[in-house]
């Protein structure tokens, strides 16, 4: 056993440490103390690591969060140029890890781990994706965001960030099981449907090939990447501040939680702090967010299924919600309010009083929509026993959020790392144990109540006066007054636009509890002014990459319920 | 006082209720939900969610982000500079600039052509927060349609404010707000702020600051 580097690692390091270096005593394998404990090692010797890192009884890695690779082209020095970078989570001891796999420069390639966490699957089709990986043994391992046309790999650092590829209808892709289905056309009677690219029920683009035998679903394929814009190669090329307006656009119905996720993220590289009276804004708005994010997944699966009235109640609410937003920061959707330090300027003044109001507003309608739907025979026969996600199911598959506390799993991240202000508050986290459509309409409901029980014990906490926004130039833009009249403070903002806020070196990963999971930033900064490397763990991409698997048996319109009741998002699915 | 994970499954009943598998008096209670909006939207016609757009318009806060304004000095020039903050600041990059000499000595610069591509902008403001002139703002106008891609680049006649006029739907997202603590540039006679340096000092003597780390401060092998 040798030493690479002085100095002790922290507790969380050690524990893996002394764990790890008996059973992997070939010297492979290395922890490194980060941000989290990281694992490096190299391919080789990664699946018999992942298969440890679930089932050692003081590992349990269970939860699979996140796989994305980095270039590291232009960050000389490092082991190889690709690393393939998986951030996993203990739900039994609320812990998480990030393993690196250092691959080959040339050729690189990486043994899959399906076998070990299915929720690889898709990530590792990203992975192939985007970087030219070669994932031996995955069994479906073709392109998943950008189309059949592409060439090249779009998160590698030489490939141009302006190149652009045409889709001609001869790439469009045909699952195997449609092209099968033609052949079998005559002696076996099953169809083939093609729901999507667009299509009112799938919420967004996103396409789903079924194979029905009758009513039910034999085989699914579900296609995606229809709204592949690359916002992580875009990141790159914009400072960090300007990666805002691009993070609003990833879950657009609950836009200011990107910005607080990746802003706090950032702000952990800086080592700064937001302000008590920034940090309270920030958790109110999350969670107004979060009951909008709610009330478009629910009000919009119950107008799937025949609900329409619902619809208007929950919207009615939202509407409310967008104009304070509107108020703060001057846009309803893409909201672009958080900045890298605090917030892009102070609440308005009546901001207290709204958000009372709505307090008193929100409820009524709540109310109304339970009155209507959770003791109602058609929803009962609807959404009852169908799509049914199990415990053991919603773990493999990589699910958090709602998704998951509906399966039985009490991870929110909220409670298992308390950020800003959430360990104050007194709160619940609503689990269910049936982890059918109806489990999932219950938890949201039950979560919307909590939210407006954490914003009322803000609001009593809430400072009348104060900053909003850290007291660093370098971070945050001066007061107007100063640079309009003295130069000192001109150069700080000329700095701050032309150049770029100073991210010290190093890398993290930062998560929150997004609408629909946890939404994990991993942010790679060489010292530029820009991010070296922005990767975001979408909570939606693990969902949809199990709808195919949930479907089957079930009818198609229970498939269109069950889409309903996972919250995709194809903003922040296809990024 | 952290939060506790409690289990809402029992909390709706197993089995079907008698009373809901008889579908009629929850019929009767989804009625009277939906009636009861009804008869409180005819008593209270004035608080109905709903307007009728193109003649109603929703009332949006002095902070919306609408179509931007050049705004101009008194004697009606452009207070552009030209020093393309903003073209720098966009993400979208959507701004184009040419400078050009302005005749009047003490102007210097001025914008010979300020184009806003507006089938590129994302209205994130960030042009509005970078310029150190108050030389640009956003309006409350929001109906920015157009027939062609070659009308949808906005130029200075198309983006300027022209004196005595007004604007269409009133200013929006601006740097200063008539009495909410912001300062117009024109008054000089505000003490200015210290720079401030994030307040490293004290957070280090408390022992709150967060050093970050650097890359691979501590390895060793397993």
């Amino acid at each position: 056993m040798t030493e690479t580097a002085i100095g002790a690692l922290s507790p969380a390091s050690e524990r893996v440490r002394e764990r790890l270096s008996p059973a992997f005593p070939d010297g492979r394998s290395s922890v490194a103390d980060l941000d989290l404990p990281t694992i490096e090692t190299d391919p080789a010797a990664w699946p018999g690591l992942a298969r440890f890192l679930r089932d050692d009884p003081e590992m349990r890695f269970d939860l699979f969060l996140d796989l994305g690779g980095v270039d590291n082209l232009r960050r000389p020095g490092k082991r190889s140029r690709f690393e393939a970078v998986f951030h996993l989570y203990s739900t039994s001891r609320n812990e998480h890890l990030r393993a690196k796999v250092y691959l080959d420069s040339e050729k690189p390639e990486i043994p899959s781990v399906i076998d070990v966490w299915p929720a690889a699957n898709w990530f590792e089709r990203e992975l192939f994706d985007m970087f030219g990986v070669n994932v031996t043994g995955h069994p479906n391992l073709r392109r998943i965001l950008c189309h059949q046309g592409f060439v090249g790999h779009a998160l590698r650092k030489d490939y141009p960030a302006g190149q652009r590829w045409m889709c001609t209808e001869e790439d469009l892709y045909v699952p195997e099981l449609a092209r099968r289905a033609a052949e079998e056309a005559d002696h076996y009677e099953t169809v083939v449907v093609n729901l999507g690219p667009s299509h009112p029920a799938t919420h967004g683009t996103l396409r789903i090939v079924a194979r029905l035998d009758g009513e039910k679903i034999v085989e699914a394929e579900s296609e995606i990447g229809y709204l592949h814009r690359c916002f992580e190669k875009m990141s790159e090329t914009h400072t960090w501040n300007q990666v805002i307006p691009y993070t609003d656009r990833l879950n657009y119905c609950s836009s200011f939680i990107n910005n607080v996720a990746y802003c706090r993220t950032v702000e952990r590289m800086l080592g700064i702090e937001v302000p008590e009276r920034g940090q309270l804004v920030r958790t109110i708005l999350s969670e107004f967010s979060r009951i909008m994010d709610h009330c478009v997944c629910i009000g919009a699966n119950l107008v799937d299924t025949g609900a329409l009235t619902n619809f208007w109640y929950l919207f009615q609410c939202r509407e409310e919600i967008y104009s304070l937003i509107e108020a703060c920061c001057g846009a309803r959707l893409t909201v672009s309010y958080g900045r890298v330090g605090g917030l892009s300027r102070d609440v308005p003044p009546d901001f207290v009083e709204r958000c009372r109001s709505l307090l008193r507003s929100i409820p009524p309608f709540l109310a109304d929509v339970d009155k209507l739907i959770k003791r109602n025979r058609i929803v009962w026969d609807r959404f009852r026993g169908v799509g049914v996600v199990t415990k053991e199911q919603a773990l493999a598959w990589g699910f958090t959020g709602p998704c998951l506390r509906a399966s039985g799993v009490g991870y929110d991240v909220r409670k298992a790392r308390p950020y800003d202000f959430y360990d104050r508050f007194d709160w619940e986290v609503p689990v269910h144990r049936d982890g059918d459509n109806y489990a999932r309409y219950l938890v949201r409901m039950a979560e919307m109540r909590q939210s407006l029980s954490i914003i009322r014990q803000a609001l009593e906490i809430f400072p009348a006066s104060g900053p909003v926004s850290a007291n660093d130039w370098h971070v945050v833009l001066p007061p107007k007054n100063n640079v309009y009249h003295d130069m000192e403070s001109l150069i700080y903002h000329f700095k701050w636009v032309m150049e770029g806020i100073p991210v010290p070196e190093g890398e993290r990963y930062e998560w929150v509890e997004g609408g629909n999971g946890e939404l994990g930033f991993y942010v790679l900064s060489t010292g530029g002014g820009s991010p070296y490397r922005n990767r975001v763990r979408p909570p939606c991409f693990p969902l949809m990459a199990a709808f195919e698997k949930i479907i089957i048996g079930s009818r198609i319109s229970d498939a269109v319920a069950t889409l309903g009741t996972l919250n995709i998002i194809a903003g922040e699915l296809d990024r | 006082m952290p939060a506790s994970v409690v289990d809402i499954t029992d909390r709706e009943p197993r089995k079907i209720p008698f009373g809901v598998r008889l579908y009629l008096p929850e019929i009767v209670r989804g009625m009277a939900v939906t009636l009861g909006h009804f008869l409180k939207n005819i008593v209270h016609m004035s608080r109905l969610p709903t307007i009728l757009y193109p003649e109603q318009k929703r009332n949006y806060s002095e902070r919306f982000r609408g179509k931007h304004i050049l705004k101009s000095r008194e004697d009606g020039t452009l207070k552009c500079v030209a020093c393309y903050m903003c073209a720098q600041a966009c993400p979208a990059d959507c701004i184009e600039i040419v400078a050009g000499e302005h005749p009047k000595i003490a102007y210097e610069k001025y914008p010979v052509v300020f184009n806003i591509d507006m089938l590129r902008c994302v209205m994130c403001g960030f042009c509005v927060d970078a310029c150190p002139k108050d030389a640009i703002w956003m309006s409350r106008n929001y109906e920015l349609s157009f027939f062609g891609r070659h009308e949808s680049v906005f130029d200075i006649t198309a983006l300027a404010e022209k004196p005595n006029q007004g604007v269409k739907d009133g200013y929006g997202y601006r740097p200063y707000y008539p009495g909410d603590g912001t300062i117009p540039p024109a008054d000089a006679s505000v003490a200015l702020v210290v720079p401030g340096d994030g307040g490293r000092k004290e957070l280090r003597e408390q022992g709150r600051l967060h050093e970050p780390e650097a890359v691979a401060s501590r390895t060793r092998n397993a």
